[in-house]
This record gives structure tokens, sequence and C-alpha cells, in this order.
């Protein structure tokens, strides 16, 4: 589904990946793990097309394209998903119209239908059941005065709206509570299946314990310096991220 | 709501102002050129008793002392009065009796509006007065409100048959010499609408004029004038629209508003007179004077959506002379290429336990200049009286300029005045995170621009809320990259 | 004679009383004509809407006292800061005075106008920094630089932290029936250096007294500056006190103004950010009564990329008084990412007393943070009642109300001893005898 090869980026001229490699198939979960500064969130920013980044060097190829010249909503709309480590607010616009509108406009770029009102509602009621969404928070202002946690489910509230091939779960556990944590991992693994993929952005074991990777990488100075699986998520813990400099 | 994204789409597509075409409809238009003598036949030809002549004169004659003003935050060459041509109506019968004798070219240019007459009169039941270039022509659902009791004409009907309700209240909100421009509209109006809402009659349907300039080098004055007696309540709705052309035109209306004890009036406008190109070209000069007195327990709503014109100077106020009366300014002005917009509110408190509340919305991008004025006066014995103000401002691009400048004037120490403004820009963050999720950037910022002007788009009624939000869109194409 | 035709008049007297080979005599005489053309102003411009000058303008003011008064220290010792070691800089009628003074050229030079203007040791300083950053168009600030002469000069040299704060004082002993005053400051602080300066202007008697103060002050890259104005005059006086800061990159510049007295004051404030990453503060307290007016008028200037700017200007009105405040913010195109803050707070105590606010911003750059706050209330009756339930007498908990609502202004000064001069001011002027230190 995704192919990293080689990738180098840099911001303002440092250097902050220096090639990364990475293959995740259909049905895969993925977690890369990492000290702070090693890379991880410039690594979600660079799939998803955050023009702040520029790609030096190597490509993205998803889905058989390499899709490093597309604008981040051409990537959306071919179905990738950044779950933000800090969601923007948009004060005015309400969780719902903007749910709508993105859907939306997705479907529109891949020359389909609108979906009816009727099926929106019914959609959007269900997975605010699922995650355990009141239905007040769908009439509030986009992530405007939420705290933490309401952010993170509002992102995964998304991600399941949206139904994306691949997600990538920016540091979804950070400042979460285990019974959101509980939530929201939940609703992930509710959501996976064997046509699409997640990649989970994390600096914590804690979050792998729900929702159980079927690879880990260790991503250091802006390099996956050490891949294995799940058990390799324990280790780290045990041994602190000392132990792979 | 019927409007759909494709709509949109179609919408967005539509990069030219879209109400720029000219009707081809005969004319009868004055020589250009204002005097006396013009005066004197606007109101022969309309057929006016003595009083309304002289009323007339008495303010051209006012008018003739007064100078434009320079102190509002606008540059613009100052239109040469005696180039206009002072009246211009459809050449035709004088009067419409009903629709059908109305010239189809005309009924065209509202289909064009979207406003098909018909479609109104059998579906959303509001009842629309229209004005081309100076002459009211046509007013539906006169039956209907008659029942009632209601009064709704074009104002040279209501000269001639309710002359003690206009004679009573013409310029009794806003006198002939209040400023240039009203002087200058009391001297030469040729039309507008009237409206009389009964004691404790609650107006049915909206009410609602268009208004469009189509002939070439006229001005437009109209005059409205709505009565709300006694505890009665009235919702009014007011569009504008132009042609696209090379030199600027005159728009200077007076709107006055009179709500008697007890009542409410409503009063909403979509303004999208023709902008001028996007090199500053052409465009609609619009110079409104609107006013409304609050009596005793009354409220006065003026809600706007300002996005024409090529420079606006405007400021629907509220004189709340009756205790306990309300008065509320809601707004969104849109800027874009080398518009120039100078508008606000004045809230003056004369009664005790008096309330306003301004919220407005200002929206620069491209090379345009957006300017905020509003004064909040509390007199010396409007006792409890109170006020919340909020501006705020939104700017795109780095060649823009939004401005704010509130004047707030206090003299009871039991009065409560908040004022707030505010400037941001659409972040970068906030179209990453749209894109992001398969929103492209123009609708990305139609979203946060409509999420920043909610609080008045909310006040619209709902015909009029869409197609403000239309309207914003469409305002702001091409206003970044 | 009105009084600008007296003025323009007197100045060729003037001229016989002065070194006109002095290199900023051209400035002077391009002054006068400037204020000839502009005259006072008047109601019908937009900056003095509010406030009227009209009858100020009537005293027949004597414009140069005719001799040096003496002072007693003892008389007028309150006027200067309790236990605190400082520079001082006083003047009587418009003349130094040298012995209640006490002046510095160690580390830097602190002394007089007169002197700067015509030794050669100060000539560049002079060149570089007198008149240039006065509003042209300010016919006030134009006569004031016509008949610039005498006030208080300070030069503080590179990195040199000046540890005693400087006192200035203006005195008018009221030996003339009615008197002007235009004294003219400049404060120059150099690179690194940074400085404490208090400011006044006391008259003796209720004899009329207009003074028409210019400050000039440099901030140059990394000062730090700390102005204090205390405006605390007799109720015969007028104070126009016309503030001009020009700062370079990363300096800081805060004034406070504390305005209690006078009959008519009006503070133009203008800070011009001539460089990146600059702080400018203003901050002030009103409290007046009676038919007092003070009129606030503050100008910055963001011309620069990540300036900060922040107001704060807290009012307290009672009896027949006005207050006025303008503030405005301009943020030129290239000053991207500005944060400026304004707020303007009153509470009107009298039915008699009016304030008129105009905060104002102009905003040419997208990428900013710019807000204003403008507030008119009362004091907060639950909290009244609150105290008063208490046992604390009505006008001891207005006092305490509204000495807890200017608080936050007066927690910025940094100098102990003039806190607490200014809470016994704030403490008289509301008439209670409270320590304010509970």
């Amino acid at each position: 589904m995704l192919t990293i090869d080689n990738l180098h980026v840099s911001v303002e001229g440092k250097p902050i990946l220096n090639g990364i490699n990475l293959d995740v198939r259909a049905g895969e979960v993925h977690a890369i793990m990492g000290p702070n500064g090693s890379g991880k969130s410039t690594l979600s920013s660079v799939i998803a097309g955050n023009e702040a980044y520029e790609v030096t060097k190597g490509d993205i190829i998803y889905q058989n394209e390499n899709i490093i010249e597309l604008a981040p909503e051409e990537r959306a709309n071919k179905g990738i998903f950044l779950s933000f480590q800090y969601p923007v607010e948009i004060p005015g616009i309400t969780v719902t119209n903007f749910i709508k509108t993105a859907i939306n406009s997705n479907l529109r770029a891949r020359n389909e239908d609108e979906m009816p009102a009727n099926k929106m509602l019914k959609k959007i009621r269900e997975i605010a059941q699922l995650l355990e969404i009141d239905s007040k928070f769908l009439s509030r202002s986009l992530n405007e005065g939420f705290s933490g946690g309401e952010k993170k489910r509002n992102e995964i509230f998304q991600m399941a709206m949206l139904e994306p091939s691949l997600s990538i779960l920016d540091e979804t556990d950070s400042g979460l509570d285990i019974d959101a944590l509980k939530v929201v991992a939940s609703g992930v693994n509710k959501l996976k299946n064997k046509d699409n993929a997640v990649i989970l952005i994390t600096h914590y074991q804690r979050l792998l314990d729900y929702i159980v990777p079927d690879y880990v990488h260790v991503l250091h100075e802006g390099k996956i310096v050490k891949s294995g699986g799940k058990e390799l998520a324990h280790e780290l813990e045990e041994k602190g991220y000392d132990w792979i400099k | 709501m019927a409007y759909t994204e494709e709509d949109l789409k179609k919408e967005l597509e539509t990069k030219e102002y879209e109400y720029g075409f000219v009707t081809d409809i005969e004319s009868d238009t004055f020589p250009i050129g204002l005097n006396e003598k013009i005066v004197q036949a606007i109101s022969k030809r309309k057929e006016e008793p003595k009083w309304m002549t002289d009323w007339r004169l008495k303010a051209f004659k006012a008018w003739q002392e007064m100078e434009e003003p320079e102190w509002a935050n606008v540059k613009y060459s100052k239109p040469d009065f005696q180039k206009i041509s002072y009246y211009s109506a459809p050449k035709g019968k004088d009067k419409y009796d009903s629709l059908d004798e109305v010239d189809p070219e005309l009924l065209k240019t509202f289909e064009k509006l979207g406003i098909s007459i018909n479609e109104q009169k059998k579906l959303t039941g509001v009842a629309v007065d229209i004005v081309v270039d100076s002459v009211s022509v046509a007013t539906t659902f006169k039956d209907t409100l008659s029942k009632k009791g209601i009064i709704f004409c074009s104002i040279s009907e209501a000269i001639k048959n309710h002359p003690e309700l206009v004679k009573k209240y013409i310029g009794s909100v806003i006198p002939q010499k209040d400023n240039f421009y009203a002087a200058l509209n009391s001297a030469v109006f040729s039309d507008g609408s009237f409206c009389y809402i009964p004691k404790g009659v609650r107006c049915p349907m909206e009410l609602s004029t268009y208004f469009r300039i189509n002939q070439a080098g006229t001005g437009q004055f109209e005059r409205t004038l709505v009565i709300a007696d006694k505890d009665s309540y009235v919702s009014y709705l007011e569009g504008c629209t132009a042609p696209s052309r090379d030199e600027n035109q005159l728009h200077a209306a007076v709107v006055e508003l009179v709500a008697l004890d007890g009542a409410e009036i409503k009063y909403s406008t979509v303004q999208n007179w023709y902008p001028g190109n996007k090199n500053g070209k052409g465009g609609v000069f619009n110079f409104v004077t609107k006013r409304g007195i609050c009596h005793t327990n009354s409220k006065i709503s003026w809600t706007q959506v300002e996005t024409g014109s090529a420079v606006t100077w405007k400021y629907p106020s509220c004189i709340l002379k009756g205790d306990n009366s309300i008065g509320e300014f809601y707004s969104i002005a849109v800027t874009n290429n080398y518009q120039q917009a100078d508008t606000g509110t004045k809230m003056i408190h004369i009664g005790k336990n008096t309330k306003s509340t301004i919220i407005s919305k200002g929206i620069s991008a491209g090379k345009s200049q957006n300017s905020y004025r509003g004064l909040v006066q509390i007199n010396s014995r409007a006792e409890n009286a109170r006020n919340f103000s909020q501006c705020d401002s939104l700017l795109m691009g780095n060649k823009c300029g939004a401005h704010t400048f509130p004047y707030i004037e206090v003299k009871n120490k039991t009065a409560i005045v908040e004022h707030e403004a505010s400037t941001s820009k659409i972040g970068e963050d906030q179209i990453f995170y749209c894109n992001q999720r398969g929103i492209d950037t123009e609708k990305a910022i139609a979203l946060i621009v409509n999420g920043f002007s909610k609080e008045v788009l909310n006040k619209l009624p709902m015909e009029f809320a869409v197609e403000a939000q239309k309207l914003l869109e469409i305002s702001l194409e091409g206003s970044v990259g | 004679m009105p009084l600008a035709d007296k003025l323009v008049s007197s100045f060729l007297a003037f001229e016989l009383d002065i070194d006109i080979q002095s290199p900023v005599h051209n400035i002077r005489t391009d002054a006068i004509k400037s204020f000839e053309k502009l005259g006072f102003p008047n109601k019908k411009l937009e900056a003095w809407k509010y406030t009227s000058l009209n009858k100020v303008l009537k005293e027949d003011y004597t414009l140069f006292s005719k001799k040096k008064n003496v002072l007693d220290f003892n008389k007028v010792k309150d006027f200067f800061l309790d236990n605190t070691e400082s520079y001082k800089l006083v003047f009587v009628d418009g003349f130094f005075d040298s012995f209640l003074s006490q002046t510095s050229h160690d580390k830097a030079d602190v002394c007089i106008m007169s002197a700067a203007l015509s030794k050669n040791k100060y000539a560049s300083v002079i060149k570089k920094h007198f008149n240039k950053s006065i509003e042209k168009s300010d016919s006030l600030s134009q006569l004031n630089t016509a008949f610039s002469k005498e006030g208080a000069y300070v030069h503080i040299p590179k990195n040199i932290v000046l540890e005693k704060p400087i006192e200035i004082i203006h005195f008018a002993t009221g030996n003339e029936s009615a008197l002007m005053l235009q004294p003219r400051n400049l404060i120059v602080i150099d690179e690194g250096a940074q400085v404490e300066i208090i400011e006044s202007h006391q008259s003796l008697t209720d004899n009329p007294i207009f003074t028409n103060s210019v400050t000039e002050i440099f901030v140059a890259k990394n000062a730090h500056l700390d102005y204090y104005k205390i405006q605390n005059d007799r109720l015969t006086s007028t104070l126009i006190d016309n503030t001009y800061i020009s700062q370079q990159r990363d300096s800081n510049a805060k004034i406070h103004t504390f305005s209690f007295g006078g009959k008519l004051t009006r503070n133009n404030l203008n800070y011009y950010q001539k460089g990146s990453y600059i702080n400018s503060t203003m901050k002030g307290i009103t409290i007046i009564d009676d038919k007092q007016l003070v009129d606030h008028h503050t100008l910055v200037d963001h011309a620069n990329p990540n300036c900060e700017s922040h107001q704060d200007y807290k009012g307290i009105y009672s009896g027949s008084s006005t207050g006025v405040f303008n503030g405005k913010i301009v943020v030129n195109k290239i000053a991207q990412k500005t944060n400026a803050f304004q707020k303007n707070n009153n509470i009107l105590l009298n039915d008699k007393s009016t304030i008129n606010s105009k905060p104002q911003l102009e905003i040419f750059a997208d990428d900013v943070k710019c807000s204003h706050g403008c507030t008119i209330g009362q004091l907060d009756q639950d909290a009244m009642f609150y105290l008063r339930a208490r046992g604390i007498p009505k006008k001891e908990a207005e006092a305490l109300l509204t000495y807890a609502f200017a608080n936050n202004v007066l927690e910025s000064v940094n100098i102990p001893s003039l806190k607490s001069k200014i809470k016994k001011i704030i403490a008289n002027k509301l008439g209670v005898k409270l320590g304010f230190d509970l």
C-alpha cells in the first residue's frame, strides 16, 4: 500500500529525516516509536503532504503511485488520513458541518455522488455511538475549547467517517487518560480490516497494549534504526530509548 | 437547504460578477445635471402634491450649501453631480396593475436576479417590491397584505394614497439636512418602498425590496420608509445588484425606520452592487443613510451582508429614544480587490434601560480597505443602558487593510459598555488541516470565513442566509495564492 | 492679544536671549513658522474632538518668568521620593535650580538641556537626536520646539545600568499671576543601558499654569527604560505632555502615567518601533473628580516584524470629570508577527462624569495578533455588599474596590518608595485613610 524509499526531508534547510525506508501492506498495523525530536511527527506530516517540509530526496509510493508532488487534499482524496497530534481549532464551524464538507469533497474528487443527508446523519450517529461521543459535542465548533481528549476523539471520529485506506495516528495517545485511550483504541480496532492499514506514531508503549502492531520501528535522528515485531515495543519500554542510541 | 455543493462548484467557476448583465429595456431618462428645475421636474413627473415638491426643494437648498464628507477612511474621485441623470424609469406604463403588464424583458431581469416573482408568490411567501433604476416596478402580494391592513407599496404611491403617513414620518428620523447624501436623496429621490404595519399586526411574510441599477449614467436614489405601529412586527429584506460598467455609478439611498411603542422591525440587507473589476475600475459608490427610531419597548435589528460596491459608506443606526428599547446591528463586510468599505453603526441611548448589541465582522482580501466605524453614545439620562460590541477582522494576504474606529461616549454612571475587537488571519495550519481531510483550499477558506461570520449569518432569514453564504465565497474568489 | 499671536510675536524677544548661532536655531525658526501656520488645536480636529483648550488659552500668561525664584527644600521635599537615593533635575518657573538638583557626569550625563544645546561635547548627540521624532503636524510640539531652551538632558552610555532613579520635577512658584512653561527634555539611552526616570510637574500656588512639555526618548538596541509620570498637580494647572519614544531592536520601554491632579491634562504618548523584537508598554491609572479632564492619546507605530505592545489604562471618574482615551495601534505591512494588545477599563462613579473612549486599530499585515477591549461600568455591587456586610464603611469599601480595580497597573511599578507614594496619593484622592497593604 505504502512504500517509502530513501526519504530525506528538511525544514528551513535543516535536515530532519535522513533516509527513511518503510513498507506497509494492506491489513497491517505499524508502530513508529522514538524519542522526542527523532522525526516521528515530521514523517507523518510529510506523508500527508504538509508543504512546510521540503523533501530533498526519495519517494513516497502510495497505491502504486508516487505522491510526492500531490497536494494534501489530493492525498486525502486517495484515502490517506492523518490524525493530528495538535488538531487546529476552527471557530464557528461545527464538527458535523466540517465532516459533511470533508466527506462530500472526497466523494466529489472520486467522481462519486454526494452522500444523501439521511445516510450521513445515520452514519454520524452510529460512529458517535461507537466512540461514545455525546451528540452535543457534534454541534460544537471544531476543536474550539475542546479538551485534549476531546480533540483526539474527534480525530478518530473523523477517521471513522472518512474510512481511509491508510491512517496515520500521530501521538493519538498522548494526553489521554486510560479510559479515553481504551475508547479510542477500540474504535481503531473496530475500523481495522484486511484492506486498510494503520501507522501508529507514539512515544509510549502503552497504546500498543490496546492496538497491537504487526511491526514496530524505532526512529532515531531521522532514520529507522531498528525494526521488529510487537515484542520490540516491550523491550524498548524496559530498556529505554538510550538502548538504541 | 436547496443549495447543493454542485451549485457551489458552478458558482466557483463563474469568476466574473454574475449579476453584471444589462437589460435592454427602453428607459425614460432625464438629461444629466441637477438644479431646482430638475428637482421640480422629478416631483412633477411623479405627480406629487405641492408639500412634497416644497419638501424636496428645501432639501435641495440645504444640499447646495453642504460639502461632501471626507472623514471616512475611503479614497475615490468624487462624483460630478452635474454629470448624473437623476431620473430613469423603464418606459412603458407609469403604473402596473398586475404583473402581466410588466415589460417581459424586465421580468427576464428578475429571473436572472434569481427573483422569479411567480415562484416566490407560490413558494416562499415573500412579498417583493422591485425597484429598477429609480422606479418601483412591481409589488407582489398586495392583496394578501392589505387584508391585514398592511400597506406595502412604492413610496410614490404612498405619497398619493397615504399622504398623512408620509407627511408625518418622512424626514422624521433622517432630516433633509442630516448629511450631504441624505440631503441629495431628499431632493431627488425617485422611488423606493413604503411599508406600514398597523397596530398589533404581525406581518405574516417577509417583505422584500430588490434594487437594481440598470441604465448607464444614472444615479439611484431610492427612499424607504418603514413604519411599525404599536406592538406590530415586520421583517424586511433588501437586495441590491447592478450591471458591470466601467464608470462609477452612484447610489445614495435613505432608509428610515420608525418602531412605535412595543413594535419590532428586523431589517436585513444583502448588498451586492457591482464592486468594479479586479483592477478597481468601475463599480458602484454606495453612500447610504439608514437610521431607525425606537420608541418605548420597541426593537430595531439591522443585519447586513455587504459584499459589493467599489466604495461603501454606510452606518445603519438606532436612536433608542423610548425606555426599554433595543437596537441591534449585525454586519458582515467583505472587501476584495480594490474595494473600500467604511461601515458600522451608531447606537444612541436616550431612554432608560436601553440595550444595544453590535457584532461586526470585517473580511479584507486583495488590495482592499475595510473599516469599522461605530459610535456608542450613552446620554446622561439613559439609566441602566447596556451595550456590547464586538468587532472582528479577518485579513487575507498582506496587501489589504483592516481598521476599527469605535467611538464610545458615556455620560451615565449606571451604564455598562463592553467593547472588544480582534484581528486574525486564516492560519496555514487551519488550511492544511482542511486539506488533509480532502477539502481544497478555496473551499477551506469558504468554510473558515463562514465560521468567522456565523454569528451574523445566523441572524439572516433562511433564504437570505444561503444567498449570503454564496456571496461570501464568490467575493473572496482568487484572494489566495 | 490671543495667546497664539502673543507667542509668535515674542519669538523675536526670545531670540535676543539665546544663542542664535546654535545649529538648533534653524529648527526653532522652522518650528515657529509651522506653529504660526497651524495655530492651537481646536475641536474640529479629530485628535481634539473631546478636549477643548479654549478656556486654557484665554488666560494672559507670562511667557518667560522674569527672575529666578529660590525654593526652600523643606517646603517641597514631599514632592520627592522618600528615603530613596536619586539623581534630581529640578526646574523652578522654567529655570534650572542647582541647589535642589543633583546632576552627574560620572557614569552618565544627567544634566540640563541649556548646557547640552550650547556645549560642544554634546553636539553630536543633539545633532543625532534633537527634534528627530517629533510629529511635524502637531502644533503644540512645534511650539515647544520653537521655544526649546531648558529641560532635562539625560544620556546613558552603552551598557551602563544607572542604579539610582532620576527625578525630574518642574515647579511653578506662582510668582507670576499666570505662567506658561515649555520644558524640553531629551533622554538618550545607548545600547544595553538601563535607566528609571520619574517626572512630575508641580505648581505651588493656585495661579494658573499652562505647561506644554515635550520629551524625546531614544532607546537603543537592547536598552531598557522605565519611565513614570506622576500627574498630581493643583486644579488650576493645565498640562500638555507630548512624549515621543523611538525604539531600536530588542529594546524595552515602559511608561506609566498616573493622573490624579490638574484641571486639564493631555498626554500624547507616541511610540515608534524602529527594529524587531521590541517591547513597548504603556500603562496608566487615572482617578479624577470635580471638573477635571484627563485625555490619553497613545500611538504605537508597529513598523517592524516580531514586536509587541501592551497597553493597560484604568480610569475612575467621579464629580463632573471627563476622561478621554484614544489608543491607536498601527501595524504596517511588513510588521508581521506583531502582538498588540490594548485594554481600557473605566468606572464612572457619578452621573455627571463622562468617558469618551476610542480604541483604534489600523492593521495592514495579516499574520498578527491584535486586540483591544474597552469596558465602562461600575464597581461590583455584590462585592460592595460583601465588604459592607463585613463592617467596612461605604467610602472605604468603594476605595478598596477602586484600588483593586487599578491594582494590576500599580503592580508593575518597580521602585518601592514610588509605589507607596502613589498608593498614598490614591488614598488621599479617594478621601480615605487606608494603607492598602491589606
